[in-house]
């Protein structure tokens, strides 16, 4: 018995350490992944948006007091990208349909920001905005011209992307809620667009109850 | 001793910068071989602990369950995928997954193995081979990307390394199962 309880001993010590090691490693069993965690984190930190200066599809050049008082919603992308975008704007496209029309522009906006701003110039952005219900007010697309200023946002809202092999990026996409005081208050799973425009829809709802 | 010499060097030359660089720019070298390869220099460094301090292990690893769980949760967690992207975006990850995988994986299991029984060993090898395969359809079926530091592409390669070891793991228990052992000792 006197051999057995040093054994027996660290025994428990291993189980609680293995419990706490993964209670800790997934945020309390709630985030197994990086992308999971880092949603977690932004929701907990709710950074406000950077001093950027974007280009739209117009070429008109704002900063993002363009649209301060209202909602935004936004979207990372390239133009060039045929998968993961393709699906993210399509399913912003289906967000952007549930929104009735005398709020679009007035209490929310959506914005769709590329990170590729060699290739996405004006001309590409307006062409690209034409494969979607995208009217280049209401739903905006633009590129951030100024490298510095587009890392600082991208960081600032945890995207992470990597150039690959064939010229494109990987990226993680989300839809981001960024409210009228330049404060971002949720990040929602982009391929369920129902939930998302639940969300919107309630959000808006809740802020016109405030209001009046 | 002179095998805890070579786990030493290993480690070390695992930890070089250009070294540890090369392995985790690719997620299946990241996890299929400097993860593997730091438990080996832990399992040949075991040696050193071993005759330096033989009461600590008689004392605190006596019938080898403390050791071999210990192994088994270390391994298990480097094999969450956020796990493997937080070594990359935190030096602090990253000094914790090379002293975690030699020092509390492979150390103890080299002081294990030997004391614990059939059954355990049985329970771990089977258990590892579901994990892999386990784990080796999620990143092949998982249509999105698990690591945000790795492509798809890398993903999927990722899955079917750990569906071949698996596979390879099978292969060894139906080989045990049908070998007289009798025969060869």
């Amino acid at each position: 018995m006197k051999s057995l309880r040093p054994n027996s001993l660290a025994t428990f010590a291993v189980i609680l350490f293995g419990i706490a090691l993964f209670y800790w490693g997934t945020d309390g069993f709630t985030a197994y992944t990086a992308e999971s965690a880092r949603v977690n984190r932004l929701l907990d930190a709710r950074p406000t948006f950077p001093q950027t200066t974007f280009e739209d599809s117009k070429g008109r050049s704002y900063s993002i007091s363009e649209f301060e008082g209202k909602y935004v919603f936004l979207t990372f992308f390239y133009s060039a990208c045929s998968t993961v975008c393709v699906q993210l704007e399509g399913n912003m496209g289906r967000v952007y349909e549930t929104i009735p029309a005398e709020r679009l522009g007035r209490e929310i906006v959506f914005l769709s920001v590329s990170f590729d701003p060699d290739r996405d110039d004006p001309a590409r952005l307006e062409e690209y905005r034409t494969f979607f219900d995208s009217d280049g007010e209401t739903w905006r697309m633009a590129r951030v011209p100024d490298r510095t200023e587009l890392n600082r946002l991208l960081d600032e809202f945890g995207v992470i992307v990597i150039p690959d092999e064939s010229g494109g990026f990987a990226h993680n996409s989300a839809f981001y809620l960024v409210d009228p005081a330049g404060t971002l208050i949720d990040v929602m799973d982009y391929t369920r667009p129902e939930e998302a425009a639940n969300e919107v829809a309630r959000i808006l709802d809740q802020e016109r109850g405030d209001g009046g | 001793m002179k095998q805890s010499v070579y786990g030493l060097v290993l480690f070390i030359l695992l930890a070089l910068p250009p070294v540890a660089g090369l392995m985790e720019s690719l997620m299946i070298a990241h996890m299929h071989m400097q993860m593997p390869l730091l438990v080996a220099s832990g399992f040949l460094m075991a040696k050193y602990g071993q005759i330096r301090f033989p009461r600590f292990w008689e004392r605190w690893n006596d019938n080898g369950v403390p050791g071999i769980l210990l192994f088994a949760i270390i391994a298990v967690y480097w094999m969450l995928p956020r796990a493997m992207d937080e070594a990359l975006a935190f030096p602090g990850m990253e000094a914790f997954k090379f002293v975690s995988l030699s020092l509390l994986c492979g150390m103890p299991l080299r002081d294990s193995w030997p004391k614990i029984g059939y059954a355990a060993k049985s329970a771990v090898i089977i258990g590892f081979t579901l994990l892999f395969a386990g784990m080796g359809l999620l990143y092949v079926i998982a249509p999105v990307q698990l690591c945000n530091n790795y492509v798809l592409l890398e993903q999927i390669a990722l899955g079917w390394g750990f569906l071949t070891t698996a596979f390879c793991m099978v292969i060894f228990i139906i080989y045990h199962l049908f070998t007289r052992h009798s025969a060869y000792e």
